[in-house]
This record gives C-alpha cells, structure tokens and sequence, in this order.
C-alpha cells in the first residue's frame, strides 16, 4: 500500500481537527465551540499597557497609571463583548438557485440571533463575507467559486468577528454536509440543427377569435373587429405541432465535458424555446418533458454524469 | 448633526482595503484633539504640521494621486528632528522627546492606508494622550482626556466594522462604562512601585524660593501668583501671624548676598561628617523630643526641580522618609516629578538645639563690610548696655520710625555695602533687606543669626485647607538666645499688616504685585461671586490633586491597610454569626440576586421608557370604546378611526392624520430615524384626538344627526 501524500495527511488531520473543534450548522453557537484568539493588534494593544505602567511608576504619574489600567480594562472588557457578540448566532445556508460550473455559486448566509450582533464575519473556501443581525436576522451572499461540473462540497464555514476593538478575534467553526451541484459550463452553438425561431405573431395557424381578456397582447387584438363591432377580440393561433426533440451525448462531439457543456447549452435554448426534449447520456436517460422542473432534471441529469459509466441497457 | 445614511460611511474604499476619506477625517480629529491636549506647553508650529499632513493626504485622495513616496517621507522626519533641534537645542530634553512623538504622530497620517495603519495611529495617539499627563494632571486635562480616549476608542470601533455612528458611539459607551469600574479598581489596588530608572525630566522653572538671597530677589516671587504647595491642617490651624513656613536657612554672608550652605558643603568647610548636619529617616534626629508635636498636616506640594519640603516651624516627623537637615528644616529624598502628598508633624516653633555648625559659625561676618553699620551697631550696643535682648529691640524700633519704608519695588541697590545703603541711603524695602539688615546687625554684636527663607500666610479656604502661593514667599531672621532659635521678624515692625492679613492685603493694588499675572482669577477676588467660583474651582482641584493625582505609594497602601481591615471585620462578623444564619443569610443573598434579577428582566421587557405605539393605540380605542364608539369586530385601528372621522367635530382632522400615520407606519419601508420622527407625530395625533374629542352632550346630538360634517 503506497502511503498518503503530505497534503492528504494534512487535509486528514484539518478533518479530524475541525470535528472536534466546529459545531454543527444549524444550531445556536455553544460556548464550548466559541475560540478567543488575540489578533496581532491585540498583542500590540497588550504590550503596550505595561510600557505605559512603566512610564507612569518612573514619573510617579497617577493619570498615566489610571490611563494604563484603562486600557487593560478596556482589553478585558473587549474580550468579553468579542464572546459576547458571537455566543448563540445560529447560521444556516440558502442553496443558490442555480450554479454553472467556472462562475460563483451566490451561497446565502443567514445569520439569527435574539440580540443585534454587530461585524461578524462568514469564511468558507477561502472567501469571506461580513454581515450584522439586526430585528433577529441579518443575511448576506457568499460568493463560492464553482469551477468545475459535479458536485460541490461545501468547506467547512468559520464564523468570526473582530468586534468591538479589534483586540480579539473570536472563533468558531461549523459543520455541515452540505454540497452543491455545479451544472455544466453551458456553451451556445451556433443554430446548427435549430428550428427557425418560431415566437410572435406567425406561430400557427389563425384558429379563430375569443373574447379579449385583460393581459392579452396587443399586438393579437383584433383591431378590424373592434372597430366594426365595437368589442375587444383577441386573434387566436393555433399552436404548432411540437416533435420531442432528443438531445444525445452520443451526437455530439469533442471531450465529454466538452459534450456536456454543449448540452447544457441546449437544454436551456430549448427551454427557452418552449420544447420538449429529452436527454440520451451515457449513463442515465431522460425522458422527454417540458417546463422548469424538466430544465432542472435535466441540468441535474447533466451535472452528475459519469461519461465513462456506459448506460445499461 | 448630520444623521448617517442606512450604510453609513464606509471606512474602507470599494477595493475593500484602502481607508475611506471618513475614517481619515476621523483619524485626523483624533489628532487635533490629542494635539489640543499638548498645544499648552508645546510649540505652536504643530498645528500647521498637522493641517499640512492633512491636506496633503486630502489632495491624494480627492485626486487619486500616489502615496507618498520614502523621500518625501524621509524629508518630513527630518525636517521634524530639525525643527525641534532649532526649538530645544537637542533631543536630550523631555519636551523635544514629546515633541518627537507628537510629529511622528501626525506624520503617519502620510502613510496611512489600511485598517491596520489606522489602528497603528490610534495607538500612538493613545501614547501621546498618556505623555499629556506629564505635562499636567489637573481637572481639565483628565476631562479632555477622557474626551480624547471616547474618540480613540469609538476609531477603533469604526475600524473593526461598525456600520454607523449610533453603533460605534454606542459601542464605545458600553466599553467605558463596562471597563471603568475595573480601571478604578486596579488603580486602588494596584501597588505603587518607586521609579524604576531615572528617565529624562521636564524642564521646569524653579518655583518658590531660591537659596541664595540678595535684595531684589524675593520682588520677583511677589509677582507671581503660582501655586507654592496647599495643606490640610489635622486639628489644630496656627493663626495667621503664625504661620511661617521654614523651607531654607540661609548662614553665610558675603557682604552682598546671603547663601545656604548646604551639608556636603558645611562638612567640607567644618570638617565635620555630613551626618552631623543631615540624617534620613521618619523622625528628627535632632534635638530631644520633649513634647508631642504642635501641628499635623498634609502638604500637597507642586512640582518642582529642587527637593524643598515646607515645615511649620520644626520638623518632627514625617509619613516617608525624608531628609531631616540639623538646621531643622527638611528635604525630600529627591525632587518632585509630579505633585505629592507629604504627612507631618511639627513644632510651630524653631528649632530649640544649637545647629552643628556652632555659634561661631553664625556670627561671620566679612572684615571691613559695611563700615556704617558696624558704627550704629556699635552704638546701639553701647545704649543697651550690652543686653543682647534690648539691643536687637532698639533695632527693630529703628525700622518703625518714620523714614523706613515697606515697598515692593523699592530702588535698586548695587554697592559693596548694601546693608550700609539701605540703612542710611534708601531706606525702602521689603521683608528680605530687613532681614538682612537685622542679621547683620545681630552678628555685628556677636549674636548668632541666620535669615530663614519661606513663606508666611496662605490663603484659607472655606473647607479649611490653605493655598500658599509664590507672592507669599518671605524672609526673616533666626537669632540664638538662651539655648534656642528665636525667630525674629523686622518686617512685622514695619508692615504689621504683612503678618496678619498677608502679602495680597499690603500689596493690593501696588504695580508690582502680580505684575506678570495679568489675567490671574486673583485679581477678581473683589467680586464675590466671581471669588466664590473661583474657591469652589481650587476646592475641586485640591481634592482631585490630593484625592486622585497624590494617590501614591502611602496613600495608597493606607486605604487597601483599610480594605482589608475592613473584609477582615465583615468575614469574622460572618463567622461569629455561626452557619445556620450564614446559610440563611446566603439564602436571603441569592432570592434577593434573584428577584432583583427577575425584576430587572421584566422593566426591560415591559421597556415604559420607549414610545409603545400598540399599547398607546389600544388605549385610544378603549377610551373611544367608553365614549360609545366601539371598533367593529375585524376592523383595523386604522378603518376605526376613519369611520369616525367625520362624526368627531373638531378631532376629525386629528383622527384621519393619525390613520394616515398608522398606515404608514405598519406599510411603508422607512428608515429608522424617519420612523422615530413619524412615531412622535402619531404619539402627537391621539393626544391631540383625545384632546378635541367634543365635550359632554355631543353623543346626544350626534345620535340625532346634528354634527355631521
């Protein structure tokens, strides 16, 4: 057996440290998950009351002593706020709507808490987003990057905040499975096999009049009549014969990715279009259909497929 | 004030690192408050300092230009250092060191760019609030000080996100507020350690007296009306003719002037060991202790480059260690950095033992000085038979008689024999030519004699504490008689009212007297009420001088001695009181903890102090309810108050402006400061409802259709 990479093992061990340390997702902040941990200015801020100690015993200052004290007081306190102001957040996450794959997927963060919590920061994956709960909430959007197709697991999410002084940094970290499925970057092909554009007026036979209905386009009343017989017509078409249009990975070319993302493009033209169409991968196939939830298995289909899987048949 | 937006000012630029303009401008207010702070006792080209960095950095942000590069940054430092050379001739001294802070202070501004360079400037700017205090510790300053602090602290706020000037202010209140009691506690607590090191001093002008006096000296003393010390009497307070203060015996004289003679310098020229003439410790080494000492009291004495200690009469003991000189005055161990407190106890009298340096010692006198002098005194001895007590009497006298006079600023005397002058030639003068002329006269007939340098007087306060002032300053003279030191005033002979009423009442309104005071609060102690802010201000600051800025070493240890005395007392009174009572009285302690709890949660619950519309409304609707005019079930407040709109006379108006108001409230998407404001005015609209809702009978009518508008 080969042993583990020097990254895996560290990524192993960041596993390991942060389930000790995160609390879930989804639940107040216990106290026993909340980390105070000074940041650089605060080491400063630190060093510098005994310096102006110093300063007000070798004056024999009294004001210089009182001010020192302060400042130390003023940490202490700062400590307890920081904690403070972190204990009890419950954080939850918001799916995106819709991710395709090389641009962000816009995670909404909801923060809720009885009192106003002020300057708390949310990281995951490296980006990071501030945000304050006020009236019981405060929500904001972190943008994650989703470069590739396929499923996107969620780092684990830290929440901190820098409040009130800067002083201290108070810590935590949260749990969570949640991951994310990142759609094919969808790539438009030129109109190759499109039917010519069929929308507006022309799209069918004329089938007749119906009595007008408040939201009719005006472009479809039926002017002529209104001005014979004084009420408000609409023109009706028929709408045209649609075929099931069957988008196949085997039609098209390049790398699977390359296929998927051409796909991806189609189904959403089509879905545009108004037709229906069903998807033929390589290891799953779906049947022809319509509408958003159709789009949305379908992009689905096409996010989680393994090219190399050959569908049995 | 402007009201921030719902964003507020951002602190950082839309890059998401560079500081916005606003928290420049608020960086920059924390300087010019820290730099008011200093401006009193440093140069005033500072503020042009400031503004120019100012405005240089404005100008880069407005037009976008770039930072400042690290020669012109470089350029600036030196200039910096170059100006205060030419300013202080050095950097060894104190306030070119300050000053030094002070421009690197300002000169960051330059390359401040981040949250992290302006969290570097508010520190600095916290360094220098602390260096402030070395100037001054009194009332204004720690109140501008805390001013100062509010404003550092609300940056930092500003700096770790908060979005708008509510949140940061309110921010910083709850951290003073929270952190203030610890601060006091530690300041109580905390012991006070003796200097470390010895660090650069502030320069200070000499106040009070000076050791060497020549006539002409003393005038200058009398034009100031800077504070010398203050003290608090413990029991008994001397009357005012006998309040002098021995700070310094001055035993030499040249001819011209009259000098101390310190002990180093008396063990070099007697021979002697210097213990002789100087011991450390608490108590008097010298002389025995024959009675307990007349007067305790409490000096809080300024700052100043020489360890002079007051003392009433004889020193006998004191609180700290000091340094008890055998001419019975008394040193501190070093000067005095900042004000401090002194306790102690003394005679009220000179000294009753002979001074190491022997009478010898005391009747030096140059050989051929004053050849006129030598002449009267012969004579004067000759009509008083050589009776040492009716010949200095027969002196004094002389300087009663007519052509004698007191004056501040008296002709100028720069011969060989000044004595000779003044007592044939002038005859004008104030306390130190009388004092000289006497202990010269003294000496010429073989008496020892030496002028004591101190002050006489103080003025008294109503709570009972004495301010003794530069202008109080006075000479007089020491004769040894019958085995002790005999003080000898001649300017009580001349100017009685001296004594008694002191300097300000013989010098009122002659030039000199605080000539170089022109705005002196001394000078309106003719006006009362003005007299009176003006004692209940010195009252307040004495307090907080001896109350807070003297709280060292002694004191403090006195009050934590008392603290733990007193836990002591409470947790044996505990014991004593067996533990079944204990635990019930801990019980007591807990339901009481919870209560005040429970109670407390419930006033913030309930909130009466905030505008509650619904409670308010509701109430309206009950009155209306009373007046016969119910809401109808499933009706809004708002449709309520409408439908009664035009049968309600005179408060239909108010009822339809208050349903408008409602409505808005509850729907409209308005901004917090605009919902307060509408909140007061539908507070306003149902008192005004309540208020023009027609009188008795209108219901009758109303029900047969009269008012109907």
């Amino acid at each position: 057996m080969k042993a583990p990479a020097p990254e895996a093992w560290r990524e192993r061990l960041r596993r390991r440290w942060y389930r000790r340390l995160a609390s879930p997702l989804g639940e107040a902040l216990p106290q026993r998950r909340l980390f105070l941990l000074p940041t650089r200015f605060g080491l400063g801020w630190a060093a510098l009351v005994p310096l102006l100690l110093l300063l007000g015993i070798n004056y024999q200052n009294s004001l210089v002593h009182a001010l020192a004290f302060w400042l130390f007081a003023l940490g202490v306190v700062g400590l307890f706020r920081a904690w403070r102001n972190l204990l009890g957040v419950r954080l939850t996450l918001r799916r995106p709507a819709e991710i395709f794959a090389g641009g962000e997927a816009r995670l909404g963060v909801v923060a809720h808490a009885r009192r106003p919590r002020t300057a708390l920061r949310v990281r995951c994956g490296g980006r990071s987003v501030q945000l304050d709960v006020r009236d019981g909430q405060g929500e904001a959007e972190l943008p994650l990057p989703a470069p590739a197709r396929g499923v996107l697991a969620v780092p684990t999410l830290g929440l901190e905040s820098r409040w009130p002084l800067g002083l201290v940094r108070a810590l935590a970290w949260q749990s969570h499975d949640i991951a994310l499925l990142v759609w094919p970057h969808p790539v438009a092909e030129p109109a190759a096999d499109h039917r010519p554009g069929g929308t507006g007026l022309d799209s069918g036979d004329f089938a007749g009049l119906r009595r007008f209905t408040p939201g009719d386009s005006p472009a479809r009343l039926a002017w002529k009549q209104w001005s014979r017989t004084g009420t408000l017509a609409t023109k009706a078409f028929e709408a045209p014969p649609r075929e099931n249009l069957w988008l196949d990975y085997d039609a098209c070319q390049g790398d699977p990715e390359r296929r998927l993302s051409v796909l991806c493009g189609r189904v959403l033209a089509h879905h545009r279009a108004g037709d229906r169409y069903g998807l033929r991968l390589p290891d799953q196939l779906l049947a022809p259909g319509e509408g958003e939830s159709h789009r949305r298995a379908a992009l689905d289909a096409l996010a989680r497929c393994r090219p190399t899987e050959r569908r049995r048949r | 004030m402007r009201r921030p937006g719902p964003v507020g000012t951002p602190v950082v630029l839309a890059d998401g690192r560079r500081l916005s303009g606003a928290m420049l401008r608020r960086l920059f207010v924390g300087q010019c408050l820290v730099l008011g702070l200093h401006l009193a006792w440093m140069p005033a080209w500072f503020v042009g300092l400031a503004v120019a960095v100012a405005g240089y950095r404005y100008r880069q942000l407005r037009r976008d230009l770039p930072r400042a590069s690290l020669g012109l940054r470089l350029a600036a430092v030196g200039g910096l250092v170059l100006a205060l050379w030419a300013e202080y001739g050095g950097l060894g001294e104190m306030a070119a060191l300050i000053g030094l802070l002070l421009g690197v202070y300002l000169l960051k501004l330059l390359e401040t760019h981040d949250r992290r360079d302006a969290r570097v400037v508010v520190v600095i700017g916290l360094v220098a609030l602390c260096v402030a205090f070395l100037h001054d510790q009194g009332v204004p300053v720690a109140l501008a000080a805390l001013v100062v602090l509010a404003w550092q602290v609300q940056s930092l706020a500003w700096l770790s996100g908060a979005r708008d000037r509510r949140q940061a202010w309110g921010e910083t209140a709850w951290m003073l507020v929270l952190s203030a009691p610890l601060m006091a506690a530690l300041f109580l607590v905390f012991p006070r350690l003796p200097p470390l090191w010895n660090m650069p001093e502030m320069t200070r002008a000499s106040t009070g007296l000076s050791d060497t006096i020549a006539p002409g000296d003393i005038a200058e003393l009398s034009r100031s009306d800077a504070r010398a010390f203050r003290v608090t009497f413990r029991g008994e307070v001397p009357p005012p003719g006998e309040r002098y203060w021995r700070v310094y015996t001055l035993s030499h004289f040249d001819g011209v002037r009259w000098q101390r003679v310190t002990p180093p310098q008396l063990s070099a020229t007697l021979g002697l060991p210097v213990s002789r003439f100087v011991r450390e410790g608490r108590f008097s080494a010298w002389g025995e202790v024959t009675s307990r000492p007349r007067y305790r009291y409490e000096l809080l004495l300024e700052p100043d480059s020489r360890p002079w200690r007051p003392s009433l009469g004889t020193p006998r003991r004191a609180a700290s260690p000091q340094r008890f000189l055998a001419d019975g005055t008394l040193e501190g161990r070093e000067a005095l950095r900042s004000r401090g407190l002194l306790r102690l106890s003394s005679s009220g009298a000179p000294p009753t033992y002979q001074d190491p340096a022997g009478p010898g010692w005391h009747s030096l006198l140059p050989a051929g000085s004053n050849p006129r002098s030598r002449a009267l005194a012969r004579r004067l001895w000759g009509q008083s038979d050589g009776d040492p007590d009716r010949y200095l009497q027969a002196v004094l006298a002389r300087f009663g008689e007519a052509p004698y006079r007191y004056t501040l600023s008296p002709p100028r005397l720069d011969g060989q024999d000044r004595v000779d002058d003044f007592l044939f030639g002038t005859r004008a003068g104030y306390c130190t030519h009388y004092a000289s002329a006497t202990a010269v006269m003294a000496r010429m007939a073989g008496i020892p004699a030496r002028i004591v340098a101190g002050f006489l007087g103080g003025e008294r306060h109503p709570d009972g504490h004495l301010t003794i002032r530069d202008y109080d300053a006075h000479a007089w003279v020491e004769v040894w008689r019958r085995g002790a030191w005999r003080r000898l005033d001649p300017t009580a002979a001349i100017a009685p009212e001296r004594i008694e009423r002191g300097a300000a009442a013989v010098a009122e309104g002659r030039e000199a007297f605080l000539a170089d005071a022109p705005f002196s609060p001394l000078r309106l102690r003719g006006i009362d009420w003005a007299n009176r802010l003006r004692l209940s201000w010195e009252r307040l600051e004495y307090e907080w001088q001896r109350g807070v800025i003297g709280y060292q070493g002694e004191a403090r240890d006195r009050l934590v001695a008392r603290l733990l005395g007193a836990l002591e007392e409470s947790v044996s009174a505990l014991i004593a009181l067996g533990p079944w009572r204990m635990m019930g009285l801990a019980a007591l302690g807990l339901l009481g903890v919870w209560g005040g709890w429970v109670g407390l949660a419930g006033v913030c619950r309930w909130r009466p102090w905030a505008p509650n519309q619904p409670r308010r409304l509701r109430a309206l609707q009950a009155w209306l309810a009373r007046r016969g005019h119910p809401g109808l079930p499933g009706e809004s407040p708002a449709h309520h108050l409408r439908r009664l709109a035009p049968r309600a006379g005179p408060a239909g108006p108010a009822l339809l402006a208050a349903a408008a108001e409602l409505e808005g409230l509850l729907y409209a998407p308005l901004p917090a400061g605009e919902r307060r404001r509408r909140r007061r005015i539908l507070a306003r609209r149902l008192r005004e409802i309540r208020r023009r809702w027609p009188r008795r009978g209108w219901r009758r009518e109303a029900r047969r259709g009269i008012v109907t508008e």
